[in-house]
């Protein structure tokens, strides 16, 4: 069997990092993704909170390819064709170093791809790791592509749902309670309308929040992020309660409804829609995070449950990239050590505690999801468990990202609830 | 036998779009070109059939393409080796400037019996590249190859042209530029992918070919670049088939391009 | 007075080209002259008399024995002779295969810029512009060439033959003798194809059929559509590649550039490199049985599913027509 120093799966933010990081101490390091190209498939809000990361690969940063600094914070509440909106825009959101970005995952993965391949790592495309190869208890490498290759260390870093670990018993299978779903679309708009819209200096952005109406009762928001010449807009909404409506609801209806709202319609007005997509998002808090290593593996980024799901903000991308590092850290520990036994990558979780990953999962403990739930959002009686089997996941797994010409059609059927609940229960084949 | 094969990186058009009819190509990733791959995959099977020789890969920088990543692409598919020229002053030239820098490499990195190309690339199409090349070169071409055979010294090639099919032959050394139908290109096995990065990749700046900024510089302005529009009507028809056979054939009948 | 040179191995592309030049001359203050290549005296004669009649003049005729075969090496050493002879600044060649891969060698020899594949020409600013299709065929792109003899080598059937008449119509063919290498390709073989011909360019309406056809045994199907029509027969690239359909049925970037009063798309997913050539359709009516498919956006008149179902129904309902 062929073998490298370190295998990767997934070319998302935590793989990619942790690739970076290894490849830069010259570890020989192969990245598999399955999409065509890293961020094909990945799908986020857009906020990546930048301040706790500089410390990390400071070098790396300079040239980040952003869309705008956050510099206006804005939540509004929806209801009873009301809202009321609460903002701050403050100098020390942006200043010389902002707190947050906003970014499109196309862009930003493939840069961090580039930065990974330049510092000497394989990043290969179009490779799907059909599974972890294990010697007893020990994962030894994967199978793609018809070859199995081996490693000394895999670091798991495959996002949300965590199918290839789930399937080697690394952690428990995915349940639709833990998992939120998001839908979003990119809507494009000029920079100038953008920065009026918002009133915004020439290049800065913000950040939109919304609660109530937006989610027909269910646990959730919805979100509006300003890239440079787009928006992003979207919702993201109790998976179990989404899965368990009475009614038809599809979606791109919530989606829709969301745009026709009174308060939202002027603000897309004009604009473009030029993709959507749709991603689950893991809310199961610290209480429900799995082992993150073991002998011959690391888990990091959302496979190891490191997201954050606080009513309306969704939290994963810096929590990804701090683990990814945390994770090369930790396998070039072991390295060192010529020992990757589950003993010696511990050193993982001593690690993960030394950056905020810990700490931000330990605060994220606090919210008290079920019974602010009901009080904030269950006014809606009715929703009665008729939905059979999960729900979630698009095309063969767990995310998809289209662009087509034909978006207005090609979306409606994309974001059928009963396409997304198949797909769901295909997580266990 | 010694094939260069000239491959093309290509942003991937089926992740392009047209906004404002202006293609979007920003963030579009690339890829070696179509046909360059059925290029690649004729070069391999010219090789093994001839029981020994090597593949070279051979490719021009036009603009921040991501190269190099590119050639690992063509070096995973089976090439031997992979060169590169790469240059800032490439970025601006056009295809007399990209056939100037391909004829150096080619030359430098030579002699080969056998020089393959895509008969027109993804994205520009113009077919310009391969004869200029050939006739920089002083090759004898056959374009639209549809089939290849090579007894070492002598080729041998089938093409469709117009109203007739030809079957031509040529000596070696020669320029042959490929149809899509000549083969199936392999895809590349994780175990081919990683190999590939061990393939020497050699890498020429103009300066090394003997050529300057002003060779390559582009003989073509581009006034603009947008796409046609297009006005349609977007009615569909539902129901059953007969029933949307009725109303089809009912709604060209109303258009005036059906019926009497 | 320079002059604009047309060469097509074609005749009745020529033809169109000294119609396209007739056209540019004046703008651009030159004069049109043609030039006719080939062993064959007989034909050669025919072709340039047609062409003066045409109003090239003068026309060159090359009838040296190498140009046998028309092998491209040796074409451009005979074209880049005459150029020469003729004092042309701008070179039209008809864009089929042997063209475009005569372009770029030719361009080669006589330091030219040059474009390909272009669908139409006009002249801006007192300079040459030529449109071709980029990107696959989803933007047009607009270009002048800088050197000073320019090479453009113009899709056939874009631009008229026109009248016979002009300046020096019937004036003068210059026979030309060049000394030209022996070819380097030998045609071993040369074999008509075999079916009819077709010219897809010049037909009133098309059915397209792409790789919604599950085998070549189901070609009859679409066959009889087409026969219920009224049309010609034409497809994607695929089904080609695959061998089902001679390869002058491709419609689309690397085929022909179509523009029907009706295009029936059956089973054709619509990627750009097919649909640019069926954009100048009048009516376009789609059948697909997934609703996403590209081809959709183009289309007036759709319907979604299976094609082996719908098929049969338009040809039933067409026998009622
Ligand atoms: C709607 C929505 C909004 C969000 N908003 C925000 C936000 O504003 N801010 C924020 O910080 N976070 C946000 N998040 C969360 C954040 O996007 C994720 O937590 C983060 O992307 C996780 O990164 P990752 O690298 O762990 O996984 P991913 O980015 O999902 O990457 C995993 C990669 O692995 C690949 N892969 C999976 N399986 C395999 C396999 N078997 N073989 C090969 N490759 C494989 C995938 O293709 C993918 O590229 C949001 C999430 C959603 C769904
Ligand atoms: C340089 C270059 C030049 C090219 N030039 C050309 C060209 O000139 N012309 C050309 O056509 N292509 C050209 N191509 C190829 C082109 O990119 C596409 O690959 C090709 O057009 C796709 O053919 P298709 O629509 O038949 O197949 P597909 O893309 O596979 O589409 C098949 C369609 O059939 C539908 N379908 C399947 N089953 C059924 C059913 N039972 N009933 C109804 N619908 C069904 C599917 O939904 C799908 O939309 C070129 C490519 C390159 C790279
Ligand atoms: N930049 C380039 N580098 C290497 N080969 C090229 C390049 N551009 C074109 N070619 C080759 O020339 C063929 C035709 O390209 P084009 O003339 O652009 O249609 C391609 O299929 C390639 O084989």
């Amino acid at each position: 069997m062929e073998k490298v120093e370190c295998i990767v799966v997934g070319g998302g933010l935590a793989g990619l990092v942790a690739a970076y990081g290894l490849a830069r101490e010259g570890v020989e390091v192969m990245v598999l993704e399955r999409g065509n190209y890293a961020g094909a498939k990945n799908v986020t809000g857009g906020r990546l909170y930048m301040r706790p990361l500089r410390r990390i690969y400071p070098e790396l940063w300079d040239d980040m390819p952003f869309e705008r600094p956050v510099a206006r914070e804005l939540i509004t509440m929806l209801g009873d064709g009301a809202a009321t909106t609460v903002e701050l825009a403050s100098e020390r959101l942006s200043g010389p170093s902002p707190q947050s970005y906003t970014i499109q995952r196309a862009k930003l993965d493939q840069w961090l791809a580039d930065k990974a391949t330049a510092a000497g790592a394989m990043v290969v495309t179009d490779m799907k790791a059909d599974e972890l190869l294990r010697d007893g208890e020990r994962v030894i490498g994967v199978r793609a592509g018809g070859d199995e290759v081996g490693a000394e260390v895999t670091i798991i870093a495959e996002g949300v749902l965590g199918l290839l670990s789930g399937g080697a018993g690394l952690r428990e299978q995915p349940r639709a309670a833990d998992h939120a779903v998001g839908f979003k679309e990119i809507i494009e708009l000029p920079p100038g309308v953008i920065e009026d819209r918002w009133r915004l200096n020439e290049g800065e952005g913000a950040a939109q929040l919304f609660m109530g109406d937006v989610t027909r009762g269910m646990t959730g928001g919805g979100f509006l992020y300003t890239n440079r010449a787009s928006i992003a807009l979207g919702v993201v909404v109790s998976m179990e309660q989404m899965r368990t409506r009475s009614d038809e609801l599809e979606s791109w209806e919530l989606l829709d409804a969301f745009k026709e709202a009174a308060q939202i319609k002027p603000l897309v007005r004009g604009g473009e829609l030029a993709e959507y997509s749709a991603h689950a998002v893991f809310e199961g808090g610290i209480d429900k995070l799995p082992r993150s290593y073991g002998a011959g593996y690391l888990l990091a980024g959302e496979a190891a449950g490191f997201a954050l799901n606080a009513l309306v903000t969704v939290r994963g991308m810096d929590l990804a990239i701090a683990s990814g590092w945390a994770a090369a850290r930790a396998a070039l520990a072991a390295r060192a050590a010529g020992d990757s036994s589950a003993a010696a990558l511990a050193v993982y979780e001593r690690f993960l505690r030394e950056t905020f990953v810990m700490r931000a999962m330990e605060a994220g403990r606090g919210v008290p999801r079920a019974i602010e739930n009901r009080r904030l959002f269950s006014e809606y009686p009715g929703a009665v468990a008729r939905l059979l089997e999960g729900f979630f996941a698009v095309d063969d797994e767990s995310s998809a990202t289209l662009v087509r010409t034909s978006l207005r059609g090609a979306r409606r059927e994309f974001l059928k609830i009963d396409t997304l609940k198949d797909l769901w229960s295909l997580r266990k084949v | 036998m010694d094939i260069a094969v000239c491959v093309k990186t290509n942003p991937d058009l089926q992740l392009m779009r047209v906004k404002d009819r202006a293609p979007v190509l920003e963030a579009v990733p690339f890829k070696v070109g179509d046909l360059d791959k059925n290029a690649l995959e004729a070069a391999l099977l010219l090789r093994d059939a001839a029981g020994d020789g090597r593949v070279v890969a051979v490719t021009v920088s036009e603009g921040d393409r991501k190269i190099r990543e590119t050639m690992k692409e063509a070096l995973a598919i089976g090439a031997d080796e992979a060169v590169i020229v790469s240059d800032p002053a490439l970025d601006q030239s056009d295809q007399a400037g990209v056939a100037l820098a391909l004829a150096g490499a080619i030359g430098k990195a030579g002699p080969f019996d056998l020089v393959l190309f895509g008969e027109g690339s993804t994205d520009g199409y113009s077919g310009q590249v391969p004869s200029r090349v050939a006739e920089l070169l002083g090759l004898p071409e056959i374009g639209y190859a549809r089939s290849l055979q090579s007894t070492g010294a002598v080729l041998r090639a089938e093409r469709s042209m117009g109203e007739s099919i030809e079957t031509l032959e040529t000596a070696l050394p020669a320029a042959v530029t490929v149809v899509s139908e000549i083969n199936e290109p392999r895809i590349p096995s994780l175990m081919n992918i990683m190999k590939a990065g061990k393939k020497p990749v050699v890498e020429y700046a103009l300066g090394d070919l003997a050529l300057d900024a002003a060779a390559v510089a582009p003989r073509r302005a581009v006034r603009s670049n947008l796409a046609e529009e297009q006005s349609r009507k977007h009615v569909l028809f539902d129901g059953e088939p007969a029933a949307q056979a009725e109303a089809l054939i009912n709604a060209l009948v109303a258009e005036g391009v059906l019926g009497r | 007075m320079a002059a604009i040179l047309v060469y097509s191995e074609q005749a009745d592309t020529a033809l169109e080209l000294v119609g396209a030049a007739r056209g540019l001359a004046p703008q651009l203050g030159l004069t049109v002259s043609a030039a006719v290549l080939g062993a064959e005296a007989a034909g050669t004669a025919a072709a340039a008399a047609a062409l003066a009649a045409h109003g090239a003049a003068p026309v060159y005729v090359c009838t040296e024995p190498a140009l046998e075969g028309l092998d491209t090496a040796v074409v451009t050493q005979a074209l880049a002779h005459i150029v020469e002879q003729a004092g042309a600044s701008v070179v039209l060649l008809g864009s089929t295969r042997r063209g475009r891969e005569l372009g770029g060698r030719l361009a080669q020899r006589l330091g030219a810029g040059c474009v390909t594949d272009a669908i139409s020409l006009t002249v801006e600013d007192g300079l040459l512009v030529a449109g071709r299709y980029n990107l696959g065929g989803a933007t047009v792109q607009r270009e002048t060439i800088a050197t000073p003899v320019q090479v453009v080598a113009v899709m056939p059937k874009i631009f008229e033959a026109g009248e016979p008449g002009g300046a020096g119509a019937g004036e003068a063919v210059v026979a030309v003798s060049a000394e030209l290498a022996a070819p380097a390709v030998k045609v071993v073989d040369r074999r008509p194809k075999e079916g009819q011909a077709v010219d897809l360019a010049a037909a009133a309406r098309i059915v397209g059929v792409g790789r919604g056809l599950a085998k070549r045994d189901d070609l009859p199907l679409t066959e009889a559509l087409a026969a219920a029509l009224g049309a010609e027969l034409a497809c994607t690239k695929s089904l080609a590649d695959f061998g089902w359909m001679a390869d002058d049925r491709i419609v689309g970037l690397s085929g022909a550039k179509t523009a029907p009063d009706m295009y029936l798309a059956v089973g054709i997913s619509g990627q750009v490199q097919h649909t640019v050539g069926i954009a100048q359709a009048r009516i376009i009516a789609v059948v697909n049985q997934d609703k996403d498919a590209p081809m959709f956006a183009l289309a007036d008149y759709g319907v979604v599913g299976d094609l082996y179902k719908l098929v049969p129904a338009l040809v039933e309902r067409l026998k009622t027509l």
